[in-house]
């Protein structure tokens, strides 16, 4: 008997197991690599599991019911879903992991020239994800740096906590680099945003403050550090692509084109790996047709990042991007009445762009405590207009550094390195100047038990530009980055700054539209001092605090400003100028994983101190906000920006701007939608923006109006 | 319930900044009733033959040193008068250099209006390279210059300037 009921047990229990199911699937990033080790559980429960190295799971034995599951990986968002039905069969659960930024100790950033947490550097930091720009179809990352909070733009020109105004695209004071090599041209020393490989990039990190201790030249705002993302270990494609428009405008006589202008653009991307050799290839392609007449474009961008291991201490990589546009030019508008059409007396409105950016760095761990980079790169920036005489610059900017990481202790970092920059420019607006640069640093980090973090570092530079005085410059900084508790971090710095003017702010001359722009042979350096101190509080795990106070002189700032004894503009060392303020950002994690709020509020206080007024094209308020909220696949963003009006402009651009008075307060709201498809098992995702939802017409810059309202529905398929 | 609460704040703070449309077209200009002015220029003497380019330039405050010579301090660059014109009549609503479109002038007073030449290749706007061939006198004081005095909506009539090329009017500080 006792045989027999043994019997039925087994044969019960097999039938029983027989009937049990699983919950499996995939955990993969936003861009659809693999993530290994992430923790899965069944909420109320002690039943997990983790991903393996391809980022697969399986939780088997379950029973019919209805489960909630929770995926939670270091660097990632949590994700959960509370209502996994198992009916009479298995379920297939794919999930795709953001980046999560929050956890401040666990987000890396290298823009100090070495691997570092977010939450141990002495100066405010900001990161930006790769997956974002995608999202929020950012084709030029100009656009996304607006929703940044402490960064204004002007057009094309960033300014890191009011650094910079508006200098025709001439000159930058923050310095852009991409996988660590910067990213400037040698004749006008400006950012081309719409070069950067969008869909290349896997963060952004942005270093407010005076950078130039480590970086020189240029980075007297702050540094922004663009990384492309790894290679990936399995043969993996990328196609994306949008195509969109923009609406009517908001009044009736702007609309020149009596109808709506499209724009669209596409981008293929790949990534491998073959033994020691991997690459990632993009091509992008882009047309916009222009709510503005005359300021249509099209862009072709070409990306290559390959890199070959030599053994597991050294490699080298290869880094090409090329960059070709053909467009119009919209200077200003005719006048307020015809605000979409480019003034009668703007006589160029052709413009063809060929750039090439080529680097190499080379890597080498030494030894246990010492690791070698050298990079070399080489900028080549040409542009030729229709004008008559046609205008056409061509300029030569070649970079090389060697820099070392040494761990002189568990507790001693240091980072040293030297850098030399010629460079050349064959131009019909800046004649034929060349220039020569050069520099040396030591940044030390000393980490100690109370627990605080002490960065101290020291930069020469020396500069010669053609047949002006050469020039040095010293750049002392000094950090503190102090743990008061756990979730309490104080940190503070001080430092100078400084920047070299560019061949196009010494050596400019040319006429445009009834303005003389002469060359300046007696420009010189300008010079800032920046000092910082800020609190980041994480009263809970779900809600981090950063508030900042800031307080930056500028010495023999660079303004192109009427010379008063020609008459004509010229970039002079004109301005003493004091920037005063204090940020607050929050990131509130509302639900994790679904609801998440991010706020931001800088003010400036920003003065000529000579002539006792605001400097230039500096909002005194500036308010960015996002609410995401995701759920089962599916994404909602709202967004919403506010820049106060600027008190000052270039007036003496009133003489030739009819109704270049015009400008108001700066409210932009924008949408987004997006759905991964991932979680049906299409490994792509589809998103729409709406963008200026509101029609609001504002200019940044005096006569230009900032995008109207627009549509973009895309897609990113990943195979 | 509270999150639905939050997440209506900022849908009502959208909703409240969509009625604003920021920057809006500004009327057109009626020209019936428009500040600006209006006159004509006489010359007299044979032109030289050095001359590239002749305008009528307004400052709006003295030229009393070389640096009030400059484009903050300009208001009214007309196009080029012809070579050779013995009479040239011109209006704040002719196209010019400056202002790039016709539009009303600011109304106010205007105290330097003249007749200037140049002999550069390229237009110039440094002090140097202008000569002044004839000035707006006002009330038959031909002393100092005088002053041009822009009524409300409304044109300023007769503002008239003789050039007299054999006898040039006293030059305004700065001049080669």
């Amino acid at each position: 008997m006792n045989k027999i009921l043994i019997l039925i047990f087994i044969l019960f229990a097999g039938l029983t197991y027989s009937q049990s199911y699983s919950i499996a699937g995939k955990v993969i990033d936003q861009q659809s690599n693999p993530v290994p080790g992430v923790n899965i559980i069944l909420l109320n429960t002690t039943i997990g599991t983790a991903t393996d190295l391809n980022g697969n799971y399986e939780i088997k034995n379950l029973t019919p019911g209805i489960y909630g599951i929770e995926f939670s990986a270091i660097g990632f968002e949590r994700q959960r879903r509370n209502r996994v039905v198992i009916s009479n069969k298995s379920v297939t659960l794919n999930i795709v992991l953001k980046p999560q930024a929050i956890k401040t100790d666990e987000v890396i950033v290298t823009a100090g020239k070495y691997e570092q947490k977010k939450s141990d550097l002495p100066v405010s930091t900001e990161i930006l994800y790769g997956s974002e720009l995608l999202e929020r179809n950012f084709s030029n990352l100009e656009d996304a740096m607006r929703y940044v909070p402490g960064i204004t733009m002007t057009e094309d020109q960033v300014s890191i906590r009011g650094s910079s105004g508006y200098g025709r695209g001439v000159g930058a004071r923050a310095l852009f680099t991409l996988d660590g090599i910067p990213f400037y041209t040698g004749d006008t020393g400006e950012i081309v945003w719409e070069m950067i490989p969008v869909t290349q990039i896997h963060r952004i990190e942005i270093i407010k403050g005076a950078a130039s201790s480590l970086y020189g030249s240029s980075a007297i705002g702050g540094v922004i550090s663009g990384l492309t993302g790894d290679i990936s270990e399995t043969p993996k494609t990328i196609i994306n692509a949008f195509y969109g428009f923009y609406d009517k405008p908001h009044f009736d006589e702007w609309n020149w084109s009596n109808g709506t202008r499209p724009f669209n653009g596409i981008s293929v991307s790949h990534s491998q790996k073959i033994q020691d050799f991997g690459f990632n290839l993009s091509f992008q392609r882009l047309e916009d047709q222009g709510y503005k007449r005359d300021d249509f474009s099209k862009k072709y961008t070409g990306f290559i990042k390959a890199a070959y291991q030599f053994n597991p201490s050294s490699s080298l990589s290869l880094i090409a991007n090329t960059y070709n546009k053909r467009g119009g030019s919209f200077l200003y508008w005719k006048d307020s009445r015809n605000a979409l059409v480019t003034s009668d007396n703007v006589d160029i409105n052709r413009v063809n762009t060929n750039r090439y950016l080529f680097g190499l760095i080379y890597k080498n761990v030494l030894n246990d405590n010492t690791a070698m980079n050298i990079k070399t790169s080489y900028y080549r920036n040409n542009f030729e207009d229709n004008g008559n005489p046609s205008n056409e610059s061509t300029s030569h900017l070649y970079r090389g550094e060697v820099q070392f990481n040494i761990s002189l202790s568990n507790s001693i970092m240091l980072t040293t390195g030297v850098e030399a920059i010629p460079s050349n420019v064959n131009s019909s607006l800046f004649g034929n100047p060349s220039a020569f640069s050069t520099g040396a640093y030591v940044v030390t980090d000393f980490t100690f038990n109370f627990p605080l973090i002490t960065s101290v570092g020291l930069r020469y530079d020396y500069t010669k530009l053609d047949s002006l005085d050469a020039s040095g410059a010293i750049s002392p900084k000094l950090g503190l980055n102090y743990k008061l508790l756990s979730n309490l971090v104080l940190r503070s710095s001080i430092g100078t700054g400084f920047r070299a003017p560019s061949l196009a702010e010494a050596f400019t001359s040319t006429v445009t539209s009834g303005l003389i722009i002469e060359p300046n042979p007696d420009i010189k350096s300008e010079y800032n001092l920046t000092l910082e101190s800020a609190i980041n509080y994480l009263p809970i795990d779900l809600i981090e605090l950063d508030i900042a106070v800031f307080n930056n002189e500028y010495y023999d700032m660079i303004e192109p400003s009427v010379d008063t004894t020609s008459g004509n503009i010229k970039f002079q060392n004109v301005v003493r100028s004091r920037i005063q303020g204090f940020e607050f950002n929050t990131v509130l994690d509302i639900i994790p994983g679904n609801l998440k709020v991010n706020l931001g509020y800088s003010y400036l206080w920003s003065r000529d101190i000579e002539n006792k007024m605001a400097l230039k094209y500096r909002p005194r308020h500036n308010f960015t906000s996002g609410i995401d909220f995701a759920t089962r696949g599916f994404g909602v963003g709202i967004y919403f920006r506010y820049s106060s009006r600027i008190e000052e402009i270039d007036n003496e651009l009133l003489r030739i701007v009819t109704d270049g008075e015009l400008r108001v307060p700066v409210y932009v709201a924008d949408v987004k939608l997006s759905y991964e498809l991932i979680s049906i098992g299409i490994p792509a995702n589809i998103f729409f923006n709406a963008k200026n939802i509101f029609n609001y017409n504002y200019v940044e810059l005096i006569g230009n109006l900032r995008p109207i309202r627009n549509y973009s529905l895309g897609f990113n398929l990943i195979l | 319930m509270k999150i639905k609460k939050i997440l209506l704040i900022p849908f009502l703070f959208l909703l409240i900044i969509s009625c604003d449309s920021g920057i809006e077209p500004k009327p057109e200009p009626d020209f019936e009733q428009i500040s600006g002015f209006k006159g004509s220029v006489t010359f007299s003497g044979e032109w030289p033959d050095s001359i590239k380019r002749t305008h009528i330039v307004i400052f709006k405050n003295p030229l009393l040193q070389a640096s009030d010579f400059v484009i903050t301090n300009l208001r009214f660059i007309s196009n080029e008068i012809p070579f050779s014109s013995l009479t040239y009549n011109f209006s704040s609503l002719d196209s010019a250099v400056i202002p790039p479109a016709p539009g009303p002038i600011e109304p106010g007073e205007y105290s330097y209006v003249a007749v200037a030449h140049q002999a550069t290749e390229n237009l110039s706007l440094a002090r140097r390279d202008w000569f002044v061939s004839g000035i707006y006198y006002s009330n038959g004081n031909t002393t100092i210059p005088g002053i041009m005095l822009v009524p409300e909506d409304r044109m300023v009539e007769n503002i008239n300037i003789v050039c007299d090329f054999n006898n040039p009017p006293p030059q305004p500080p700065g001049g080669i």
